[in-house]
């Protein structure tokens, strides 16, 4: 396996790696930038990888291990979905399902000051965007876009939220729209809130549509795309 | 050996010798009107023999090895701590050192966000000026509350002395706000002692 010096690659790309597999040999590549993602590391002259997982790769440089967990490493500018569990004078504690429990300020809503706190009982769902998620420190979580709108942010109504794996929360929010959705969606109606974190959140006028739409995801979630439509509109069809 | 030991543990007032015998040293004094020696600090008691060649041949017998004789932090003064914890606006260190001279007993210190650096004290992010592991060169600002005591980083020759990059390696520093890992080249940002070259 020869590598041309003016372009590094890896034979690995789009393949499964696992913990310890060698990405790139540094010393073969002359001066070039290489940016990696997650789950991979430089080893002294090696790049391996850290997490199991589908290596991709992004022109010019970029390099990065998609994994799919039951937990969730927090990471800034990451969408979730938090449960309240506890409220002091300045932060709200928010569970976001990673290591450590979250913070979000008090003041962190459109409009926010001390006068109008959003009162929010333990077990309210909240769409929250991670504003820092530094290694050791508590995550800090913000109900405001960039531009400090509230954008979506905020509690969550009614509804069912469920938790599922890191990767099918990507799979839900890719673009064009996953075949479940884009199947489900021809026929009912139906809102959707899904975190990276693994937390989905659905709600529909009647109880059945959301159970429906729920146990569709859940079980269509390691399905190839065509067997994904087939089973939904299976399901479709035995609700009517 | 324990009861040895508990038999040397003396308190202030206790007897520790006669004065024809002995000489008191660090924690012992002469009475006159008895002509014993007595104890004036809580510790163990230990005998040095004299220095062959001096006139007195008397042996000096001290109190000394009880923790509260260790240095303690004063305000103003210039302590080693290392840190345990970086929290969105403190960070909470370890002393290690008070001056030159390591504490017996453990002490806790906190340097808070306004009192990392000097200039744009509101802008500080703790996490780019510390991390858990970090040795850190502090001023004592105050005896604080019962938990800790208040430390200071404001100064140029203030701030970590000695990190380790995440890759394990200790690294160098380049300017007062990088530190590099010599295995991995990779920048880490913290806000770096200025020491002077010896």
């Amino acid at each position: 396996m020869e590598l041309k010096p003016s372009m590094p690659s890896s034979s690995l790309i789009d393949q499964q790696v696992f913990p310890g597999d060698v990405v790139l040999d540094l010393s073969k590549i002359t001066s070039q930038t290489i940016k990696l993602g997650g789950g991979l590391r430089q080893d002294g002259d090696v790049i391996s990888v850290m997490k199991a997982g589908v290596l991709k790769f992004s022109k010019p440089n970029k390099y990065w291990v998609e994994t799919s967990h039951k937990r969730y490493v927090p990471s800034a500018g990451d969408n979730v979905l938090g449960i309240v569990v506890d409220a002091r004078s300045d932060n709200f504690f928010v569970d976001i399902k990673g290591p450590t429990l979250a913070f979000l300020p008090v003041l962190a809503f459109e409009g926010g000051t001390r006068r109008n706190i959003p009162k929010f009982e333990m077990g309210t769902l909240l769409y929250v965007r991670v504003v820092k998620a530094d290694t050791g420190m508590n995550p800090e979580l913000s109900c405001m876009d960039a531009s400090g709108k509230a954008a979506e942010y905020g509690p969550l109504k009614d509804g069912f939220m469920f938790e599922t794996s890191t990767g099918l929360s990507r799979t839900l929010l890719s673009s064009p729209t996953c075949p479940v959705l884009e199947t489900l969606g021809k026929k009912i109606a139906f809102e959707i809130a899904v975190g990276l974190n693994g937390r989905v959140w659905v709600n529909s006028s009647t109880p059945s549509i959301v159970v429906l739409v729920s146990n569709t995801i859940i079980q269509t979630a390691s399905m190839s795309p065509t067997q994904q439509k087939i089973r939904v509109e299976s399901l479709l069809q035995k609700m009517q | 050996m324990k009861e040895r030991e508990e038999e040397n543990f003396v308190t202030p007032g206790d007897i520790l010798g006669k004065a024809l015998e002995l000489k008191p040293g660090y924690g012992a004094y002469f009475s006159s009107h008895d002509k014993t020696i007595y104890a004036s600090l809580t510790g163990f008691r230990s005998i040095t023999p004299a220095p062959i060649d001096s006139e007195d041949q008397r042996a000096t017998v001290e109190v000394k090895g009880h923790k509260a004789h260790g240095p303690v932090p004063e305000p103003g003064v210039v302590v080693t701590a290392r840190v345990t914890n970086v929290m969105a606006k403190m960070a909470s260190a370890d002393i290690v050192c008070v001056g030159p001279k390591s504490v017996k007993e453990k002490f806790t210190g906190i340097i808070r966000q306004q009192d990392v650096r000097a200039t744009e004290i509101d802008k500080v992010e703790m996490h780019s000026s510390f991390r858990p592991g970090d040795i850190v060169k502090a001023l004592v600002l105050s005896l604080g509350d019962a938990r800790a005591y208040y430390l200071s980083t404001a100064k140029n020759e203030l701030g970590v002395v000695s990190a380790k990059s995440a890759a394990g390696a200790t690294m160098v520093p380049l300017s007062w706000t990088e530190m590099q890992c010599p295995l991995t080249g990779q920048t880490e940002q913290r806000k770096v002692a200025k020491i002077d070259a010896v």
